[in-house]
């Protein structure tokens, strides 16, 4: 009763806020930034993917126009023309259209901190706004959050940021794949989310201390929870993403959670298999098959008991059973005695005769022989899958592979045109346009007529797809990157593809970022600060550009602060090569240091800050020995800078430490002469007072 | 019983007549309309004139397409968002518009607008047959106007033989093409008499409600009608008597509707839908809504009516429906991809159950189909019905061309 009260006053609220308030936007992600699609979204935008024969696209540009949003900003990156070209063509772009969408296309966008770059520096949105990914599946009723949202920035000024939208989805339910799992901690009273961790089925979690300390009496920790991936935000919130993340954490998200209706990010094969029953079972109403809500000529639909879906022009042969949640593109003929269940098929396919399909999703213009037998698997358009084929679960058979005949696929199997040699070759520009796409088509034509029969049977053509290397192990991983982590949830490799996901959502704390990632983070950090250095930039730009990187790559902050030392120090072996002499050095990065010196104190802010600088910067010197001599002036410049105190280098130097290297440097001549100073300074300051 | 029985029948019987001698005349009750909004309709027309010319197709356009958008968003629990009453004066005033701004030359131009945008308005949300009797009301009035501006009687249209329909084939059709200066004024004084009967139809149908309700009497209802809402509370002002409501899980709008009788001072009383058949001994009448009155005289009305219906045959006690006349549909029950209407099984089986759901498949259907033979009486806004004369009335209503948009 109470529910549908809400429901009722719903409209005239909404009506109300847009009076008092300007026009709502949204900011729609339609990029990944990670290649968990691959090979299938080598081809296809993963935007444009069909979910129960519409593109995610038109699901997310749905919703948002059902919660009154009236202009939308749609970011991509990957293969951005074909996604232009689909909105153009739908019924968003319509002069009658009440959502005015905008396509913002840029190949340098590799993280959502580019894009939020983007949306700040453009200044495209004026009060507060949606922020969702162009694969979510959602009905959620958005306008509750809002209002909260907006009254609490209303009480606290810019205090909320952001306003994270969560579905109440208990463990072992059918949306929640375990990447997805997250834990957290959360102000009962003020919904201020306190932690955010994903759970990665670890069987021991750490939380911070001094959440807990935050002045309120009441926190829940709640595992009952699915991220939606949608998000309200301020228009600060692009600014605030380059201060540090404990601000981020401990004050300025919070969370709406809804029991309501239904919200799914479509963040993997196993969810794309979810998102898509669900679809069919309704349980996104309004949004249902056959409400034709993309509006396409054609595409409406009939429904009929069993949630038995058929578009138009729709044959099926005698003796074949549609059994229930079946979805049947337009003019697709099903040939005879076949049994299909749970299970969405495009337009214009041909499928032969005794065909068993059970969970599973073929797109369009497929041809599928007699006697084949389907297990939960995808199906990719133009693919043949010739007599006597039978694909066991978690099948992949991307664009326009031939599959047959008499072949059966294990489990996992994923099989594509494109040879995944190329993979490599690929690695620097996978966010190139389609024409290195076509180009690369060209290179598979060349290497083609290969085929291993073995794999793709006698007539097949197309490639086992895996990552770089042939390591069976490996091939496991991949399969769980696509399908989420149903094949082997070992927690050992929970923690790579958690990397795949890169920053999917903001100010999740990283478990431990991979050692990958930390290295190329460093270079990129070399990277600005040559840049910075060649181009005179300011610090200020520097801090903000080493912000988005520490976002893109999900580093910590003290791990930055360990790297920016590192890079730092190293910086004169890079100028001028590994040989030079110890005063060369110190000459080269004493003025480095003092034009740097806004860059560090941004970083090192506690005394804990201090320590850890400390520390790496002895973790540098141990690695070179010859340039000890240095280590006194670095420091001498540094507490000239203001950079570190006397007590941090104090307490540093007191520390009880472990390897003999390390007490060696601590009893180099020069050091001990500059502690002795430092002691001095600080009797003769105590004196004085 | 038998009394009662008598007496209710002479009600049916004198409200045939009434309707009879109305029906006969066409003309009276437009004259009625006429007569009480030749004010409003004026200014209808003027501000209708003198709208911009320059975007006038882009704000239609527009306007249709949020129409559409609404219509299709609507109804994310049971029935709709707004009353049927609202959509249906929704369809007429978005019809008039189109009429009024839209490009066409005759008739025929006209009614082949209509019928598209109608197709469209229908298929929006198939459900709701209101949008679709609207749009063949306004058809029909086409026809008529067209026919007056030709000169030709209503009448002799009306009672065409079937001999003259198997021969003429669609030659009238032909005839829609003749232009007249004065057509679109009176298509839209006609659409406009039809808003105001659309306006009134509550009214009129609360009205009749002394007649069937009297004093002491135990009264059954299911879910939340608004017309019912209103008929109980018409007959409450002059008479006491009791309301059991039956609550219609699982949206349970029987609870407002009990909310909202109570505050009236009505003796109201909650019961589960289980315990519909244990309470009917004690009911004297049962007084429903529906959603669509189909064109057998049966109903599609919400979950849990037919049970309520045969509980009420098994007891004989008399089952009315309140039912204004836009609701009344050239549907039949056989059309079953367009009858059934399945929501989110959220309510029937919650989202946060967690593993089971991934098990099992829920359903959560809206609507129940009552055959004809188990309804007594229909009243509407012109009178009291059995369901055996409903086809007549569709063909008062609406003209057998339109049937299919």
């Amino acid at each position: 009763m109470a529910g549908k009260a809400g429901k009722q006053s719903r409209p005239r609220k909404a009506e109300k806020d847009e009076e008092e308030q300007p026009l709502l936007q949204a900011v729609l992600v339609a990029d990944s930034f990670n290649r968990r699609f691959f090979p299938i979204s080598k081809d296809q935008p993963r935007a444009l993917l069909p979910l129960a024969n519409v593109s995610m696209i038109d699901y997310t540009l749905e919703f948002l126009t059902s919660t009154g949003v009236q202009e939308t900003f749609v970011f991509c990156c990957w293969m951005s023309s074909k996604i232009k070209e689909h909105l153009q063509k739908s019924k968003w772009c319509r002069p009658t259209s009440p959502n005015v969408v905008h396509v913002i296309t840029s190949d340098l966008y590799r993280s959502l901190g580019d894009v939020l770059r983007d949306v700040d520096a453009k200044a495209l949105v004026r009060s507060d706004f949606l922020l969702v990914y162009g694969d979510v599946v959602s009905n959620i009723d958005v306008s509750q959050a809002l209002q909260e949202h907006r009254q609490r920035r209303k009480m606290e000024k810019n205090i909320s940021v952001m306003t994270m939208i969560f579905k109440e989805s208990p463990p072992g339910h059918k949306t929640r794949c375990e990447d997805d799992d997250i834990i957290v901690a959360m102000d009962s009273k003020s919904k201020r989310i306190l932690h955010y961790q994903r759970a990665q089925a670890l069987k021991k979690l750490h939380f911070p201390m001094n959440i807990f300390h935050s002045g309120s009496d009441e926190f829940e920790i709640r595992f009952d929870l699915l991220d939606c991936h949608i998000s309200i935000c301020s228009p600060q919130v692009s600014i605030r993403l380059y201060e540090t993340q404990n601000q981020i954490l401990g004050n300025q998200i919070h969370m709406h959670v809804t029991k309501d209706g239904y919200g799914a990010c479509v963040s993997n094969l196993l969810m794309y298999d979810t998102v898509s029953s669900d679809t069919i079972r309704r349980w996104v109403y309004p949004i249902t098959p056959e409400a034709n809500f993309a509006d396409q000529e054609g595409q409406s639909c009939t429904h009929s008991r069993h949630n038995v879906y058929r578009e138009p022009g729709v044959s099926l042969g005698h003796g074949s059973q549609m059994e229930e949640n079946v979805l049947i593109g337009r003019n697709t003929m099903i040939g005879a005695n076949c049994t299909i269940s749970n299970t969405v098929i495009g337009a214009n396919c041909v499928i032969g005769d005794n065909v068993t399909l059970d969970r599973a999703y073929i797109w369009n213009r497929v041809h599928i022989a007699n006697d084949v037998k389907v297990k939960q698997s995808v199906i990719c358009d133009n693919v043949e899958v010739k007599h006597g084929v039978v694909l066991n679960e978690q099948c992949v058979l991307a664009y326009n592979v031939v599959v047959g005949p008499d072949i059966t696929l294990q489990e996992g199997t994923v099989l594509s045109m494109h040879h995944p040699d190329e993979e490599d070759d690929e690695d620097e520009d996978e966010f190139l346009s389609d024409d290195d796409v076509g180009h690369s088509k060209d290179k598979t034509k060349q290497k083609g007529s290969l085929f291993n029969p073995a794999e793709v049977g006698s007539e097949g053509k197309g490639y086992r797809w895996k990552t770089s290397s042939l390591d069976d192990t490996e091939e496991d991983e991949l399969a769980e990157c696509i399908w989420g982590l149903a094949l082997n949830p070992d927690p050992e490799s929970d923690s790579e593809s958690e990397v795949s996901e890169g920053s999917h959502d903001l100010g999740s704390h990283p478990a431990s970022p991979e050692l990958d990632d930390v290295k190329v983070f460093q270079n990129e950090v070399h990277g600005t600060l040559q840049r910075g250095l060649d181009e005179n930039i300011s610090c200020d730009n520097l801090v903000l550009e080493i912000n988005s990187l520490k976002y893109a790559y999900n580093i910590s902050l003290k791990e930055v602060m360990q790297i920016l030392i590192r890079v730092v120090l190293e910086f004169p072996f890079h100028q001028q090569g590994a040989q030079i002499s110890t005063a060369q050095y110190s000459s080269h990065l004493l003025p480095l240091l003092k034009k740097w010196a806004p860059v560090f104190k941004n970083y090192v802010k506690r005394p804990q800050d201090q320590l850890d600088c400390l520390a790496s910067m002895e973790e540098v010197f141990l690695e070179r020995e010859t340039h000890w001599a240095a280590l006194v002036k670095v420091l001498m410049s540094m507490y000239q800078l203001e950079i570190l105190e006397e007590e941090g280098i104090m307490s540093w130097f007191r520390q009880s430490t472990t390897t003999d290297k390390s007490q060696q440097l601590r009893r180099n001549q020069g050091l001990l002469k500059f502690i002795q100073w430092i002691e001095e300074a600080e009797e003769s300051s105590e004196g004085d007072e | 019983m038998d009394g009662w029985w008598g007496c209710y029948n002479t009600v049916l019987i004198a409200d045939k007549q009434q309707k009879k001698s109305r029906i006969h005349d066409p003309g009276e009750v437009s004259v009625w309309f006429r007569k009480c909004s030749s004010v409003q309709n004026q200014r209808f027309t003027e501000t209708l004139v003198k709208m911009p010319g320059a975007d006038k197709e882009t704000d239609l356009s527009e306007r249709i397409e949020s129409f559409l958008s609404e219509l299709k968003r609507c109804g994310s629990g049971a029935g709709s968002l707004r009353g049927s009453a609202e959509t249906a004066r929704e369809t007429t005033a978005l019809l008039r518009r189109i009429t009024a701004q839209a490009r066409w030359s005759n008739a025929g131009d006209l009614m082949e607008i209509i019928r598209k945008e109608g197709r469209r308005m229908t298929a929006a949300q198939p459900s709701e047959t209101t949008v679709g009797n609207m749009v063949r009301r306004v058809l029909k009035i086409i026809r008529e106007e067209y026919a007056r501006s030709r000169g030709s009687t209503e009448e002799a249209d009306q009672q065409e033989s079937l001999h003259k329909l198997l021969t003429s084939g669609g030659s009238s059709e032909d005839n829609f093409r003749q232009h007249f200066a004065h057509l679109k004024a009176n298509i839209i004084e006609a659409i406009n008499e039809l808003l105001t009967e659309l306006e009134g139809t509550t009214d009129n149908i609360s009205m009749q409600a002394l007649e069937h309700i009297h004093s002491n009497e135990v009264i059954m209802t299911i879910g939340r009608s608004r017309t019912v809402e209103a008929f109980l509370k018409d007959a409450a002002r002059k008479r006491k008597f009791h309301v059991m409501v039956a609550e219609c899980a699982p949206f349970c709008q029987g609870h407002e509707m009990a909310t909202s009788l109570s505050k009236e001072d009505i003796e109201t009383t909650v019961i589960p839908d289980a315990a519909i058949f244990a309470v009917m001994s004690r009911v004297n009448k049962v007084i429903i809504g529906t959603q669509t009155v189909l064109a057998n005289g049966g109903l599609r009305a919400v979950n849990g009516t037919h049970t309520l219906a045969l509980a009420a045959k098994h007891h004989s006690t008399p089952l009315i429906v309140c039912a204004p006349m836009f609701k009344l549909s050239p549907q039949f029950p056989n059309e079953e991809d367009t009858f059934h209407k399945f929501v989110s099984p959220h309510e029937v089986l919650p989202f946060t159950e967690g593993e089971i759901l991934s098990k099992v498949n829920a359903h959560c259907p809206l609507f129940d189909y009552v055959p004809p033979e188990l309804i007594t009486l229909f009243i509407s806004n012109i009178g009291g019905n059995a369901p055996s004369y409903i086809y007549r009335l569709m063909s008062e209503l609406y003209h057998p061309e339109d049937h299919e948009l």
